[in-house]
């Protein structure tokens, strides 16, 4: 169906991060198991298996890590995926995920993406406070020639700044 | 500084100038150059040449070069976004209003920087272009109205930072029509972008009220853009940078 051709797009980016995310873990497993094996092989919670459940906090239903789990923080070696360069960290915390982060993230063409950008719930009181800034342009969703008319932006134009 | 207002694609275009010889020009350059855009692309007109191609009475081969262009850049967008963002509405019919005010905003920018302007201020329905400063030196200052009480700001934003671009989109607006090749999620009734070129935040801010958060984490990883979005149920989330950028007084 069209749209889930469509929809594939949208999701690449997230397919990078989850790549990253496996890439990452496939590394940092090997280092893990190097470092533990003077411990019991069984514990398997420093790594939860790679998945799209496998997201920061999600350790904590796993049973309690023996106190011979890892801390710290792991950094995976970079991979070329072919979504481009990944490398991924993980911080630790007695054997249980407490944080990703992507240290590298190119796109097919090499060129670096930003990902340290998220969308953070803000209070609407930080938000408001700049209401009684002094503008000099009013934008917002387009209005109409009709809705222009009684628009703040009509005001300002109207007083001439 | 005068601010000069003319009517066009169906809204109202404010550029703000100093007041010195050669703005005459420069007004009547950007109305020309909107006025261009407006006659080729525009839906509502029945002459224009998107219109001929919508009823069939002029094949898409048979275009000019600069209506192919700008349509392969709309396709682009398309890709680009996921399908968040498209060229065409639900029939098919090809409408490129979601990049076309943009594009005549860029050349618009272009003939008035022609004209010796550095410091200016472009707003064509709420989409806000400018360079420079303010009169007096202070960086120009937007503000975005309020999308349950268009008589209110909700915030203001300083564009003192390297970019100058800022777009909103809205899902209550009629006068944006907002179609996409992916399911429509509905969760921001608003969406702020401020990016490099008005091109870039005008589509995204499309593409983010049309894709939700999906479409918002995707942007986020792969464009240099702040964001701030108002959700349906009034909570709100901002960049990072777009925080920084609040107007403080």
């Amino acid at each position: 169906m069209r749209t889930r051709a469509t929809l594939s797009g949208i999701f690449a980016s997230v397919a990078i991060l989850l790549v990253g995310w496996e890439a990452g873990m496939a590394a940092i497993t090997n280092t893990t198991t190097g470092a533990t094996t003077t411990t019991t092989g069984t514990s398997a919670a420093p790594t939860p298996a790679p998945s799209a459940s496998a997201v920061p906090g999600a350790g904590a239903s796993t049973s309690p890590a023996p106190a011979t789990a890892p801390s710290g923080s792991f950094t995976g070696s970079s991979v070329n995926t072919r979504y481009g360069d990944v490398q991924v960290q993980i911080v630790v915390a007695s054997g249980t995920i407490t944080d990703v982060k992507a240290l590298r993230l190119t796109d097919a063409d090499g060129r670096s993406v930003q990902i340290s950008t998220r969308a953070a719930p803000i209070l609407r009181s930080e938000v408001l406070s700049s209401q009684s800034a002094r503008v000099s342009s009013v934008g917002g969703a387009t209005y109409t020639s009709d809705a222009y008319l009684s628009s703040l932006q009509s005001a300002l134009d109207q007083a001439g700044l | 500084m005068t601010s000069h207002t003319f009517e066009t694609m169906g809204t109202v275009v404010s550029l703000v100038l100093p007041d010195r010889a050669g703005s005459g020009q420069a007004v009547s350059a950007v109305t020309n150059r909107f006025r261009d855009f407006d006659e080729r692309y525009s839906l509502y007109r029945e002459d224009s040449e998107l219109s001929r191609i919508a009823r069939g009475e002029l094949a898409l081969t048979a275009s000019s070069e600069v209506l192919r262009a700008t349509y392969a850049a709309a396709l682009d967008w398309r890709t680009a976004t996921g399908g968040a963002f498209t060229p065409h509405r639900p029939d098919d019919t090809i409408d490129l209003n979601g990049i076309v005010k943009a594009l005549a905003m860029q050349a618009a920018a272009q003939d008035i920087l022609h004209a010796g302007f550095t410091d200016w201020c472009l707003n064509a329905g709420g989409d806000v272009l400018c360079s420079g400063r303010e009169a007096d030196g202070s960086p120009w200052q937007v503000g975005i109205v309020d999308p349950t009480n268009r008589a209110s700001l909700l915030f203001a934003v300083s564009m003192d930072g390297a970019r100058h671009a800022i777009a909103t989109s809205g899902s209550a607006e009629r006068g944006d029509h907002i179609w996409s090749a992916t399911a429509i999620d509905p969760r921001f009734a608003q969406a702020t972008v401020i990016a490099d070129t008005i091109e870039t935040a005008d589509v995204l801010a499309t593409a983010i009220i049309a894709g939700g958060s999906i479409a918002l984490e995707s942007i986020l990883q792969r464009w240099r853009v702040d964001v701030l979005t108002v959700a349906r149920d009034g909570e709100m989330t901002a960049t990072p940078g777009f925080a920084s950028l609040l107007a403080s007084s």
